[in-house]
């Protein structure tokens, strides 16, 4: 029938042979509901054409209530379904179903018979499953009445000379050995690793699992040749491996392997990282046919396991720089302090004043640190009435965060020993904006009132080269002081845009 | 005390002034010369090409979020030495820059001198 429609008979010669066959013939569509139905079919199951058309197989027949009743409903709906998924042909020798018979016109009692049938797949031109074909064929009449005590060993059974009987018990055979394959395959389908079988020098995949159809991002490969199934391996060394491995019929096995893999059709090439293995199938001359394919993707241990050196790399190079910062912060300021306390005072501030920029930019994740919150740190020891802080909420990145939180304590702290913050009422006026929207700067003025007559020190100390070349260098600002006769005047600009790279 | 590298004229690249200026300090403790210091990639090339009078440079490795190996070639290209700093040590150089002469932050005086006569004798050769 299959060879018939794809030679492409004529549908009508099919139709009437179908219709007039004394052989009793179900025409199923693939999910098992019943799509044509003959006379004979109609005959020998008791039953009318208009029940049954459309309904889902096993509501039409559910093989009554008796207690056997779902094994041999799933007998037969096994046997469809292999021959639908595996596109062969499935022969069920031997299965007992029950059918209602009424036995006055309305009371109605269910039979046990005994059934033969045969299980067709009829493919398009594609090769998809379009019907399935069942034949089948009451066999009751053949089976000899078994006394229920009838002992029932293989013996028994030969020398009995009960073909049936031996029938059924390969029958029975065949069904373990079914469900165990089924077992086998249900456990190859869902492992957890990938798993494929690859056929013949060309590698045609013959079967592969889901973890396999998830890893190549479910395209349809099924009997190609892994260089037309996935064609954006070449050049990443899969094939050649393959080929080694079918010429040779050693194994190869991959560690942390990378496949870009396009996982769908279009898309970028994704990295995926993969252990695995390829075994070689021998055939019972020991000649290779085939090669077994197992693994697992191993891409978020690989992934996982990069970022953790990157962070501990990073993590080093930030300590390891702050500890070049406190070194700087030592040896300059131990060379303006000679005296051993005010160098401890003087060397203990300026480490806290990081310290202290550092914990603002631990609460946002170093995201960044506000402005305001970083001058009320600085300026917070001198009391409430000593400073005024002007301005609005100004997000600062975590590198200009850390230069400004310096840049004020070291202003704050020269306030305090020879300017305003010298004398009982001297004030600090700390006012800020921002300008220039699409290119933003911060403009800033620290302007000290009421203090001492400053003027410019003779030499620079720490604190004010460490300020100007803050600005200039880190923040690639611009600062400008002026030495006052109300005091010092400082102003600042930095830009708020620079990215880490510039 | 005999300062071996009196009067050399070392370019210095690294982008926090803390650490630049503990440089300088180190270097003019030497009687070395600073040029710079150069706080970004672009900068460290143009003094590193532009700069008449070199003898070496003090390099950073990650100089804002870039990493410093264009100054290197620049300087290759003039034979100028130079000297790694990084907080990796020499380990975290990529294999191509590997051997070169490298301080590991926080450095010494001697470290630092060390280095760039390492630098400087290997440039001799």
């Amino acid at each position: 029938m299959t060879e018939l429609l794809t030679q492409g008979a004529s549908i009508a010669d099919l139709a009437t042979a179908f219709a007039a066959s004394p052989n009793p013939y179900l025409l199923l569509t693939p999910d098992l509901r019943i799509f044509d139905v003959n006379q004979a079919y109609l005959d020998v199951t008791r039953s009318h054409r208009p029940d049954l058309l459309g309904r889902p197989l096993f509501q039409a027949f559910d093989s009554g209530p008796g207690q056997e009743a779902p094994e041999n409903v799933r007998q037969v709906r096994a046997s469809l379904e292999k021959a639908r998924d595996t596109r062969q042909r499935d022969h069920l020798a031997l299965v007992r179903y029950s059918l209602p018979r009424r036995l006055d016109g309305c009371r109605e009692v269910f039979e046990e018979r005994i059934w033969s049938a045969t299980h067709t797949p009829l493919l398009d031109a594609e090769g998809e499953v379009v019907l399935l074909l069942q034949h089948t064929m009451d066999i009751t009449d053949l089976f000899p009445a078994a006394p229920p005590d009838e002992p029932t060993t293989a013996l028994d059974a030969i020398v009995g000379g009960s073909v049936l009987r031996r029938a059924q018990s390969v029958q029975e055979d065949n069904r373990r050995l079914e469900k165990e394959r089924n077992r086998l395959v249900e456990m190859f389908m869902q492992a957890p690793g990938f798993v494929a079988i690859l056929s013949g020098p060309d590698h045609c995949f013959q079967m592969y699992n889901a973890a396999y159809g998830q890893l190549i991002g479910h395209r349809d490969i099924a009997g190609k040749p892994i260089r037309e199934a996935l064609p954006e391996l070449a050049g990443q060394g899969y094939y050649e491996f393959l080929d080694s491995v079918f010429a040779t019929g050693e194994a190869y096995e991959g560690r942390e392997s990378l496949a870009q893999l396009q996982r769908r059709p279009g898309a970028p090439l994704e990295n995926h990282y993969l252990d695995f293995i390829y075994q070689p199938i021998r055939d019972e001359a020991g000649q290779v046919v085939g090669i077994f394919v197992q693994g697992h993707d191993v891409t978020e241990n690989v992934l996982a396991a990069r970022r953790q050196k990157s962070m501990i790399d990073e993590l080093n190079h930030r300590v390891k720089n702050t500890l070049a910062t406190v070194q700087s912060i030592a040896i300059q300021t131990a060379r303006s302090h000679r005296d051993p306390s005010t160098f401890a005072q003087a060397f203990q501030a300026r480490i806290l004043a990081l310290s202290h920029t550092h914990d603002l930019l631990t609460r946002t994740h170093w995201e960044g640190a506000d402005l305001r919150a970083i001058l009320e740190h600085e300026t917070e020891a001198f009391g409430p009435t000593r400073f005024h802080l002007n301005g609005p909420a100004v997000a600062l990145a975590p590198a200009t965060a850390l230069s400004l939180g310096m840049i004020f304590h070291e202003l704050a702290t020269n306030a305090s020993k020879y300017g305003a913050l010298s004398t009982p009422h001297g004030r600090v006026l700390v006012d800020w904006g921002v300008a220039d929207q699409t290119a933003p700067k911060l403009k800033l003025s620290w302007r000290e009132l009421d203090g001492p007559k400053v003027t410019p020190p003779d030499t620079r100390g720490f604190g004010s080269r460490l300020i100007e070349r803050n600005i200039r260098h880190d923040l690639a600002g611009e600062i400008d002081l002026v030495y006052g006769k109300d005091g010092l005047i400082a102003e600042l600009m930095v830009p708020l845009d620079r990215t880490p790279a510039l | 005390m005999n300062q071996p590298l009196s009067g050399r004229r070392v370019l210095v690249v690294e982008d926090e002034s803390l650490v630049a200026m503990l440089l300088e300090t180190i270097l003019e403790d030497m009687e070395c010369v600073p040029i710079g210091p150069a706080s970004n990639i672009d900068d460290g090339e143009t003094l590193a090409r532009d700069t008449v009078e070199l003898d070496a440079a003090l390099l950073d490795v990650n100089v804002a979020g870039r990493q410093v190996f264009p100054v290197a070639e620049a300087l290759k290209a003039r034979g100028v030495p130079f000297v790694f700093s990084t907080g990796y040590g020499e380990g975290g150089l990529p294999d191509e820059w590997r051997g070169s002469p490298t301080i590991q932050k926080p450095f010494t005086e001697a470290a630092v001198r060390d280095a760039l006569l390492k630098a400087m004798g290997v440039a001799e050769v």
